[in-house]
């Protein structure tokens, strides 16, 4: 069972990259031109195996015996000094990093590939690299030649490791609250003060260094989010030559629900007075730095999502097949029963989780390849698209799969039964990480405001109209197939009333934005399911061109299997845009206009 | 020194319970399956890594050269293994129909003839077939000592012959070879100090298994030379000896358990029922 996870199919992966996003065609861009198909698979073959070998294995250990602080240390799981270093060598950090940082160009289309079963298999012992990469990244972008060449090179190279140090007791979703002070000296740097909280991998004993990228407010600068200035924060510093300690200390840990292999912590700047800070940029740039950065790392939440519902449901498919319960109507008591997944409920379950994580899957792939294309298309309309429609995918892409892939990995455990419910069985393991990811990176309800304030009311609905003009090839394609007329028919009514409500809800913003927001979750469920049935329209279009083609009995079935999963999207979600449309144009009431004594 | 490593591509063996036998019983179907090295050859390729390198300096020793046999699309299994840091490839086109261990023992001769290796290092057999015969064959052919099912390999005498630790029924049988030889290896080459070659430090710590192709490995394999061969090309006499009549599954397992009293009993249904003893 468990050991034996796949974590995700490859077939799929390979159906995603070769038949359905023509991964290929990237190697045509000069930025991607070393790459070829070649290299792609062999990665994503790689990152299975290390994924499959090494990391699933540590996964239930790691989760049992979380980080303890003890001495004013943090102390990881002991494993992750073997597994670090391995996803390092795999080329984990700097896979879509440039060459000139020792990284290899690759796409994040198909980098993300790879992850997604590193992720699948050990959230927390990837969550490492991500945030080691992240910081890195900051640096590489916007930092100096002396903090590339001291700090940004190591952390590429595997050595130390870093953190996003953003978040404060008072200042989570606002981080334009945030108090942590930077004092400027003569010398060049500034003297951090102030206290972080929740800030993953702050502390660890895999790795020598720590560099934490942090926020801070200069002494003098403005309130709120134009005050705020980025700072490369390291655990140790570089002194003449010597790492001497930076005054940052640990001040503990945080007890949590999942992701117990990586330590979120609570962390002091500054309490003896002398934590230098470097200046990462220019002063007062520090958010709309980090808002650059956004776009990726909210992907990659999206991923996280997808590969925790994906290894429960590759879980519960395999326990489906295997578990005797039960006979079909019609058989005699003394026939041997039936494995569930002669059940028709079970299917539906299992159904459930196949369109939620294969269509999750696509969306953050189909959102990556806009990402490839907004940095590294020739062409400037073409990048100053897909730069529109990455805008408008994040927030998406971050919370469809954290929030309909929290209910795919409930499913996992529904499909187990009693034992789902048990520590024996690793889904309920699954479902507590999965909650995680509609928090952090911004929760679900800054993202649907993100999303519906920012970037559709504010581009006074252009974005809306982009989304529309890029689905209209694919049903343009799939309106030429008799079978996927009718999908092509239903889509394309529901995209009329999304674009009607957007359009709507754009002359209510101007007489009254609280109420035309007011319903922004519903609009972002609304546009997620019509997103994700485009995914299933783009999927069902490849397979059926698969299916044309005489493929063989495995493939034939998998074709099917993509066909009957598209149908379920198009037949029982597709249907509630119309009822969220009405919902996000009514501005009802009932919870906003609510006095808060009244509950 | 150099070392010659063949590798077979054979379908997953996770994907065992996916192999269909053709309806008329002539052929195995590899439709719907996956390919992977062999894992033994796998193993071989991680062997021949460890003993021409000076690990902890990143530094080569010697020239590590992967053989495959096959359809052109092997290409792809055998830059898996130039990823993991072999040297360049040698493809021997052929059908797998065409293929059996005699064959292939007579192709790598005619390799081992042109290419002069120090050292040939197989799998100690191929998942698939499971003949484990190849590397005796070819040992016997080319007159070379042989060490077969090698759980470690030290280099000695500067590196004129190799210590090898046999894994037997009865332990561990320590053979010393005289180079050039054949070794085919076991499993437990891969363990994290199974390999020694004098160089790289008896302190330095290997992985537990075959090393993971990485990204720099994937980018530099591309560049990499894989020669393309032909089966009747090589001038070897290509009769098959080993011929399949009829393939068959085995029984689908009922899954059902059954408790019995006595040992008796047990014998009883082993012999009767089972048919087993
Ligand atoms: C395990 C874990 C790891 C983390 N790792 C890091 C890390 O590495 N670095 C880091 O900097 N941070 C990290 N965080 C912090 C995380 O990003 C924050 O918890 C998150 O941004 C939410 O902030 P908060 O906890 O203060 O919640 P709050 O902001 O207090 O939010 C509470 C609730 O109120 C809602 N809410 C708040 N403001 C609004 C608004 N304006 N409109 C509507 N609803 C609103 C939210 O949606 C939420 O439901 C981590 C958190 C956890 C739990």
């Amino acid at each position: 069972m468990a050991e034996d996870n796949p974590l995700l199919s490859d077939r799929h992966v390979a159906f995603m990259l070769h038949e359905v996003l023509d991964a290929q065609s990237l190697c045509a861009l000069p930025y991607f031109a070393e790459h070829s198909r070649e290299t792609f698979d062999l990665f994503v073959g790689a990152c299975a195996k290390l994924s499959r070998e090494a990391l699933l294995p540590a996964y239930k250990s790691m989760d049992e015996e979380a980080a303890h602080f003890e001495d004013g240390r943090v102390h990881t799981h002991p494993v992750m000094r073997e597994l670090y270093p391995q996803m390092v060598e795999l080329g984990m950090l700097t896979a879509v990093r440039p060459f000139d940082v020792d990284g290899q160009q690759m796409p994040l289309t198909v980098a993300s590939s790879g992850f997604a079963y590193a992720m699948a298999a050990n959230l927390s012992a990837f969550g490492f690299c991500m945030l080691t990469t992240g910081a890195a990244h900051l640096i590489e972008s916007f930092g100096s030649e002396t903090l590339k060449r001291d700090y940004m090179r190591k952390m590429y190279s595997g050595e130390w490791t870093g953190t996003m140090a953003l978040t404060e007791p008072g200042a989570g979703s606002s981080l334009g609250d945030l108090r942590t002070r930077a004092r400027p000296t003569e010398q060049g740097h500034y003297l951090i003060d102030g206290a972080k909280v929740f800030i993953s991998g702050g502390d660890n004993s895999l790795s020598e260094n720590i560099v934490h990228l942090a926020l801070a407010r200069i002494e003098g600068a403005p309130a709120g989010s134009r005050g705020i200035s980025l700072f490369a924060v390291p655990r140790l510093r570089i002194q003449d030559g010597a790492l001497v300690p930076n005054d940052v200390q640990a001040a503990g840990t945080f007890h949590k629900l999942g992701w117990r292999g990586i330590p979120s912590i609570a962390l002091n700047f500054g309490d003896g007075g002398d934590c230098h800070g470097y200046l990462v940029g220019e002063p007062h740039k520090g958010l709309s730095y980090m808002f650059q950065m956004m776009n990726e790392a909210r992907i990659h939440i999206g991923l996280h999502a997808v590969a925790t519902a994906a290894v429960a449901y590759q879980e519960s498919l395999e326990y489906a097949r295997t578990r005797p319960q039960g006979r079909l109507p019609g058989m005699a008591a003394d026939e041997p029963p039936v494995p569930i997944i002669q059940h028709p409920d079970v299917r539906r379950m299992l159904l459930r989780q196949k369109a939620i994580v294969e269509g999750g899957l696509a969306l953050v792939l189909a959102t990556a390849r806009y990402a490839d294309l907004s940095l590294h298309a020739v062409d400037d309309t073409q990048r100053e698209r897909a730069s529109a429609m990455l805008e408008l995918l994040t927030p998406i892409t971050k919370t469809f799969p954290s929030e309909k892939g929290f209910e795919s990995n409930a499913l996992a455990v529904q499909i187990h039964g009693g034992y789902g419910y048990t520590s024996e069985y690793l889904p309920e393991a699954w479902l507590r990480d999965q909650k995680l990811n509609s928090i952090h990176e911004g929760t679900t309800g800054i993202q649907s405001m993100d999303l519906l304030g920012r970037k559709v009311l504010k581009t006074g609905g252009a974005s809306v109209t982009t989304l529309a003009d890029e689905i209209e090839p694919s049903l343009e394609r799939a309106r030429s197939s008799a079978h996927l007329a009718s999908h092509a028919g239903a889509l394309e009514t529901a995209l009329a009333r999304v674009r009607e409500v957007s359009e709507q809800l754009l002359g209510t913003a101007m007489e009254n934005p609280m109420a035309a927001l007011s319903h922004s979750v519903d609009y972002l469920d609304m546009l997620a399911t019509l997103v994700i049935g485009w995914q299933w329209l783009e999927m069902a279009t490849a397979a059926q061109r698969g299916l044309n083609a005489s493929p063989g009995d495995a493939d034939a079935l998998f074709y099917d299997g993509k066909l009957r999963a598209a149908a379920y999207w198009m037949r029982t979600e597709l249907p509630r845009v119309a009822a969220l449309a009405d919902l996000c144009v009514s501005c009802e009431d009932s919870f906003s206009g609510m006095d808060p004594e009244s509950f | 020194m150099k070392i010659l490593v063949p590798v077979k591509r054979v379908c997953d063996p996770d994907n065992a319970n996916k192999v269909k036998v053709s309806d008329d019983g002539s052929s195995v179907t590899s439709d719907g399956l996956e390919w992977k090295p062999n894992p033994f050859d796998e193993y071989a390729v991680e062997a021949g890594l460890r003993l021409n390198e000076n690990a902890p300096k990143n530094e080569k020793l010697g020239e590590t050269v992967v053989v495959s046999f096959g359809a052109s699309d092997v290409v792809q299994t055998m830059r898996q293994t130039l990823a993991m840091g072999a040297d360049r490839g040698i493809l021997v086109q052929a059908d797998d129909a065409e293929l059996d261990s005699m064959v292939v023992a007579r192709a790598l001769k005619s390799l081992v003839d042109a290419e002069q290796p120090d050292l040939v290092l197989m799998g100690k057999q191929a998942v698939d077939g499971d003949s484990n015969a190849a590397g005796q064959m070819l040992a016997e052919m080319l007159g070379w000592p042989m060490a077969t099912f090698a759980m470690n390999i030290a280099t000695d005498d500067g590196g004129k012959t190799l210590t090898v630790g046999r894994e037997v029924d009865t332990g561990v049988l320590t053979l010393k070879v005289t180079l050039p030889a054949v070794v085919t290896v076991d499993l437990r080459i891969v363990a994290p100090d199974a390999v020694s070659n004098g160089v790289t430090p008896a302190d330095h710590k290997y992985n537990d298994g075959a090393r993971y192709a990485s990204l720099k490995g994937i980018m530099q394999a591309k560049k990499k030379k894989i020669d393309q061969k032909k089966l009747g090309d090589l001038g070897i006499d290509t009769g098959l000896t080993t011929t399949y009549p009829k393939f068959e599954l085995p029984p689908a397992r009922t899954g059902s358990c059954e408790f019995v009293e006595t040992v008796d009993e047990l014998v009883d249904k082993l012999h009767n029922e089972a048919k087993v003893l």
